[in-house]
């Protein structure tokens, strides 16, 4: 009797009513209450309207293509191998700094290794591997929210996996919020910190110890960009590049570029210290397509392996 | 009005949004097609049914933007945007009778109203919520006073979208199946007839 009366009861303005004070209860809950269901709701929604997402990412990236896209480095030349080789230079520099920094973590590493002899016969390869996947949507509303890309669990695809784009540049991670086919990246920008060392644009100085270099950690001013306090008395110049050298990033992120100094002040009260800000180099909302590095993790049984990789995914 | 016309055309307009991403963006500044689509419905539905069609259309924006949490993870929190559309499509009702609708300029306006009245009660909501639960406002770590400027230009952004937007969306009308009443009041001029 009294469901009966219900779709008369449910009318007018008391429905309307009833949908607003829903809607107020549902924004004020709290988030482990609906972790565990809006994710997937939002992600059903979108799948079917993937094919609209994506043409209007290819629309953008044809109407206004990023800023890369005209670099003035054109010479007599051929400008698409001009830019081709300046991606290879960069991709080299980054496997150098890289190779580098992994060297000194395994030194200290190793030096662990002696000391304590617990770990020994636990193989650490890192087992890597790659896929690509388009960038199909951003997020509403927020300038720097969420980007999702057309790979999902079926491609590999795990949370917190290292997201890149332009080849070597550190756009990001993949959240939890991962489908069969598409996933969620947290821009680099929205980490709460990321360990950085900051080195010369035309790469660090091979004689002296990359651990020389400044570490930074930084933490994002939410205007796209990202500002920390450096305690070095090493050179830091405007233009500098901060490589990716934390140890709760993914292995393959290790020496990643993941942006540029663009302003050093002096800080006050810390006369030896400096504030710097650091914008993006390139950022996945901008891009069309990422690549999502796939690390296996750990392949046991490899006891010359030992050290492989201290700094990889936990 | 034609539910499922509209239904569709929220959809397209969010995954446009979506796809789109910073092609109507100026610096921090984002424009969107969604709000010139429900303001478009909005100025011409049944007045009974312009709240629910915006809170649908919330719904559908909240569920497109997810928030980023304080520790990197993203969360669809449905609820903000409802609110907000709501109150948007609530300022945009009385001005049915005050607007000149043939005026593409006119229909700008009413979509920059909305869409900064839907900013102020995000804003509101987003705040209430990073109270009750603990968590961070999502412009976290800017500042509350950032966001407002940054919405509130947006909203103007809003507006100039919405001229081409109203453009193509006055061009579909007949398929909305708005129901279009005229109104016949005695007068002089009728008598004489």
């Amino acid at each position: 009797m009294i469901l009966s009366r219900m779709p008369q009861f449910l009318s007018g303005k008391r429905l309307d009513w009833g949908l607003v004070s829903l809607a107020f209860v549902v924004s004020l809950a709290p988030s482990n209450l609906l972790r565990p269901w809006t994710n997937d709701v939002a992600r059903l929604v979108l799948i079917p309207l993937v094919p609209v997402t994506h043409l209007g990412s290819v629309l953008r990236d044809r109407i206004r293509p990023s800023l890369d896209s005209f670099d003035p480095s054109r010479t007599g030349a051929d400008a698409t191998e001009v830019l081709a080789l300046n991606d290879e230079i960069d991709r080299l520099r980054t496997l150098y700094e890289s190779s580098r920094l992994d060297s000194a973590r395994l030194e200290e590493s190793l030096a662990s290794i002696r000391a304590t002899s617990t770990r020994a016969g636990k193989g650490a390869l890192i087992d890597v591997a790659a896929t690509t996947g388009s960038v199909v949507a951003n997020s509403n509303g927020e300038i720097d929210g969420i980007v999702r890309i057309n790979a999902g669990t079926r491609h590999g695809v795990v949370p917190g996996s290292a997201v890149f784009v332009r080849g070597d540049v550190f756009a990001g991670l993949t959240s939890d919020d991962i489908g069969a086919f598409i996933s969620t990246v947290t821009p680099s920008t929205r980490l709460p910190s990321i360990g950085c060392r900051i080195v010369p644009a035309s790469g660090s100085d091979p004689a002296q110890s990359i651990l020389s270099a400044p570490g930074a950690v930084l933490k994002p001013t939410g205007r796209g960009t990202w500002t920390a306090d450096v305690a070095s008395a090493g050179e830091l110049t405007v233009g500098m590049i901060a490589r990716v050298a934390d140890d709760r990033m993914p292995r393959s992120a290790l020496g990643a570029r993941v942006g540029r100094v663009i302003a050093i002040a002096p800080i006050e009260q810390v006369p030896l210290a400096r504030r710097i800000e650091v914008e993006p180099i390139a950022e996945a909302r901008e891009a069309t397509s990422a690549v999502v590095v796939l690390e296996a993790g750990a392949v046991p049984g490899d006891a010359s392996a030992i050290t492989g990789a201290p700094g990889g995914r936990r | 009005m034609n539910w499922s016309v509209y239904i569709v055309a929220v959809l397209l307009a969010s995954a446009l949004d979506a796809g789109l991403g910073g092609l109507f963006q100026i610096g921090s500044v984002r424009a969107e097609i969604l709000p010139s689509v429900i303001v478009f419905m909005a100025l011409a539905a049944p007045k009974k049914l312009v709240l629910r069609a915006a809170l649908f259309a919330g719904l559908v924006a909240d569920l497109f933007a997810p928030v980023i949490l304080a520790d990197g993870t993203p969360l669809v929190v449905p609820g903000p945007r409802v609110l907000a559309f709501a109150l948007g499509a609530t300022a945009v009702i009385p001005l049915r009778g005050l607007l000149y609708r043939q005026n593409p300029l006119s229909n700008s306006a009413a979509v920059t109203i909305f869409s900064a009245f839907a900013a102020l009660a995000w804003i509101v909501v987003s705040i209430l919520r990073s109270v009750v639960t603990g968590g961070s406002v999502p412009w976290w770590p800017a500042t509350g006073t950032s966001e407002v400027v940054i919405q509130f230009l947006g909203a103007l952004g809003d507006g100039v979208l919405a001229l081409p937007v109203f453009w193509v969306l006055t061009r579909t009308k007949p398929i909305w199946g708005f129901a279009t009443k005229t109104r016949l009041t005695p007068g002089v001029a009728r008598e004489g007839l």
